[in-house]
């Protein structure tokens, strides 16, 4: 069903958001910060949960959000305190709402199967010890109004609430205060306190004093989940022993002044208007194509109009470029997000490790609000995280040995992210043990990486890289924490995947510091043009330094390669003829770089600058070193983008 | 049928409500995330009725209501409520709301509170 669809997926979305504020308030109650906003937030967004989670008819999710309210419930009124015990039971509980809710993402029901013993440990800690029932707040009484002397007709009625109905004392209590305002209610059996409490068997009596007549009474005491079983005029006797009875009416409530908060917030949110919308991002992506698209075409009829030379022609097709770039450029800024949305996660995932590592470590984060495109934030996620854990169980040594080194107990954990130029450059920083090249040197033999004698002859530089091999770890025994089968080496395929680059600095004894500089976006990018050998092909801009003539007799030949002397510096220089074929001389050389490093290649002809659409390799065709995906410029043909990144 | 605020801190909610009242042949004037939002729409768009959740972020629903009926003694609000609130919700019975509905909603029983308090 449609209906159901949209339910789910703005179900799903909100419940994250709830569920990562549990999340980040657990903490915050544990890094003993304010305790009873944290507290309030807790209990919040539990209720929130359990009242959306009925309503989508998940009841394991209910039961358990449920359980996780009454138990804040009671912290909140000051009957429980929230001990470390306490802190994991209802992280635990977290980490299992938010299975349900991918289970839900993916179309299931999530079953108690997991959730069933939580919800029984929560009761078990609700009720445990501490017997003394939550006290009821104290009730004002209800003024009563006092019973006029003389003349109004008294009558009798006779109500049943539905027994389906769920607070069945606030329906009663809603029936009296209606009738109140038709007349003066002189009594009721049971009392009004026992109604008002639900201590009633469904059935109760008033004797109300009203002008309003029969029909109106009749009207008011038949509403929603109430029937009225019986209505009679009572008689005079009744009515003098009820007036007696009636307590002594106290003194009209004073009139509460309204909380200057809410005085305030409501100035302040006046001109308010809901200024944001929630778009699927299944409809983004398919804007983005269509833009994607435009921008493909732009380019055809770009070259239809250089062939017929249509000065018209050309001017309406500037207009349309204008429009179509100002769209990319909105498309492009509409799917970023902060990466506030990964990082979230990290704190939890920082004191997991650190706790079960006996670990003291402090995490600060700076930069969540730089901004990346969605598409890179799926891909992202895993390899931070996992720099992250590697940083915790590996880095930071444990508070004895810190302080034998005369560092604080306490290790610090730096991630921080910064927009620059044209990347973003994210940094996780540890104050840990380093890395110690000597030991890289040895495992390197060990491994059968290296032989001893180029393990002899390595750089740092050499050693450092090594962490990126797969199959390298340095950690001396598998953890369950780290050791998950995936290593460094596939966070740098991840991240290169990502058109990003991984690098890494280490001092022993000072730190670690892992540096991942990413593109903000990767689907659109400026590109020079080239001919190879007759075939066209595309370098990113970012990539490219410069276009230089060169002299057959500035090429220096160095072992089986070739080298070149531009500007005094010395530069490998390829001919890429195993991708291209042997092609004729050519004098023209594009210098590239990346990551600081530079190298040059050969090319026929610069054809010249343009904006393009990359698209990734289709999955058949796997991965091709050297291309980093195609792109279709205007005249249809298809054209390889060239991955600087291996060349070099 | 009455124009009709909603307020709740999870559009979830507010979907699920605007499109019970909807059905209903209701008309939904507007939608509040919050108690203050609540207080300021309603002053802005006098609606018929309005439709107030009890947990909320920054200004709950209790001390929006009572904002509301300090401005309009006259004004209908309904609680949505949830099992466990029952001391809430007398609380705001006592503070002047004319009914209250229970998540999760059941269509038929929403649309008849809010019928009946709307002809009272």
């Amino acid at each position: 069903m449609f209906d159901e669809e949209v339910y789910r997926k703005l179900f799903v979305e909100e419940s994250r958001e709830n569920h990562e504020n549990i999340v980040n308030n657990l903490l915050a109650l544990e890094s003993g910060e304010d305790q009873q906003a944290a507290i309030d937030e807790i209990f919040r967004s539990a209720h929130t949960l359990k009242g959306m989670s009925a309503s989508m008819g998940f009841d394991a999710m209910e039961h358990l959000c449920h359980s996780m309210e009454d138990v804040f419930s009671l912290v909140r009124n000051g009957q429980r305190e929230v001990t470390a015990a306490l802190t994991d039971l209802l992280l635990t509980c977290t980490d299992v709402i938010e299975e349900m809710l991918d289970a839900i993402e993916a179309g299931e029901t999530p079953s108690d199967e997991r959730s069933g013993s939580l919800v029984q440990e929560l009761r078990a800690f609700a009720e445990e010890g501490n017997p003394d029932e939550p006290s009821a707040p104290a009730e004002e009484k209800p003024a009563v109004p006092p019973a006029e002397a003389g003349g109004r007709p008294v009558y009798r009625l006779s109500v049943a609430v539905d027994p389906a109905c769920t607070m069945k004392d606030v329906r009663a209590m809603l029936l009296l205060q209606n009738l109140e305002e038709f007349g003066a209610i002189l009594s009721t059996t049971p009392s009004r306190d026992l109604i008002e409490d639900g201590k009633f068997d469904g059935t109760f009596e008033i004797l109300i004093e009203s002008e309003a007549g029969e029909d109106a009474l009749r009207t008011v005491a038949s509403g929603p989940e109430i029937s009225l079983l019986a209505l009679a005029p009572s008689s005079s006797l009744e009515t003098a022993a009820a007036v007696e009875a009636a307590p002594v009416p106290e003194p009209a409530p004073v009139r509460e002044p309204e909380p200057p908060q809410v005085q305030r917030a409501a100035r302040a949110e006046k001109n308010r208007e809901i200024k944001n919308i929630r778009v699927d991002i299944q409809r983004l992506d398919r804007m983005m194509n269509l833009v994607e698209d435009l921008v493909i075409n732009r380019g055809r009829l770009e070259l239809i109009a250089k062939k017929h030379g249509i000065k018209e022609f050309d001017e309406a097709l500037n207009m349309v470029g204008r429009s179509v770039s100002d769209l990319q450029n909105l498309m492009m800024g509409i799917r970023m997000m902060p990466l506030e949305r990964i990082f979230n996660r990290l704190p939890r995932v920082v004191r997991d490790v650190a706790n079960h590592d006996c670990k003291e470590v402090e995490l600060t984060i700076e930069g969540g609000e730089t901004e990346l495109d969605r598409s890179m934030m799926d891909g992202l996620s895993d390899p931070l995280l996992h720099i992250i854990r590697n940083a915790v169980n590996h880095g930071i040594e444990t508070p004895e040995i810190r302080e034998a080194a005369g560092k604080p107990r306490k290790g610090t954990l730096r991630l921080s992210a910064r927009r620059d130029k044209d990347n973003v450059i994210i940094e996780i920083e540890d104050d840990g043990a380093g890395i110690d090249p000597e030991k890289l040197r040895r495992k390197a033999v060990e491994k059968g990486l290296m032989t001893a004698e180029t393990a002899a002859a390595a750089t740092r530089d050499d050693l450092i890289n090594l962490l990126f091999e797969p199959g390298f770890s340095t950690a001396e025994t598998i953890t369950d924490i780290s050791g998950r089968g995936v290593g460094l080496d596939v966070v740098k395929k991840t991240i290169e995947s990502l058109k990003g680059t991984i690098k890494v600095e280490t001092r022993i004894g000072a730190g670690t510091k892992f540096e991942l500089v990413l593109p903000p976006t990767m689907a659109i990018i400026d590109v020079m043009m080239v001919h190879i050998n007759g075939m066209r092909c595309a370098i990113p801009i970012s990539n490219v330094v410069e276009v230089a003539q060169t002299r057959a007799e500035a090429v220096h030949r160095i072992g089986n390669s070739e080298a070149i002397l531009l500007r005094d510096q010395i530069l490998p220089m390829h001919r890429l003829e195993d991708m291209f074929g042997r092609a004729p001389k050519s004098d023209t050389l594009v210098v590239l770089q990346n990551n600081g490093k530079r190298c040059c290649i050969v090319v026929d002809t610069v054809d010249g600058q343009q904006e393009v659409v990359v698209k990734p390799l289709s999955r058949l065709a796997g991965n091709c070193r050297g291309i980093s995906g195609i792109t279709i410029p205007g005249d249809g043909d298809v054209v390889p983008v060239l991955d600087v990144n291996t060349m070099i | 049928m009455g124009r009709i605020l909603i307020v709740d801190d999870t559009m979830f909610m507010r979907t699920l409500l605007k499109n019970i009242l909807f059905s209903g042949g209701h008309d939904i004037v507007g939608e509040a995330a919050d108690g203050a939002e609540a207080v300021a729409r309603y002053q802005e768009l006098k609606p018929d009725l309005v439709t107030m959740d009890v947990v909320m972020p920054k200004v709950n629903g209790i001390e929006a209501l009572k904002a509301i009926k300090a401005a309009d003694p006259s004004a209908k609000v309904i609680m949505c409520t949830a099992v466990g609130q029952e001391q809430m919700v007398k609380l705001a019975v006592k503070s002047g709301a004319r009914g209250y509905i229970v998540k999760p909603f059941q269509a038929p029983k929403v649309l008849e509170e809010v019928k009946n308090v709307l002809s009272a």
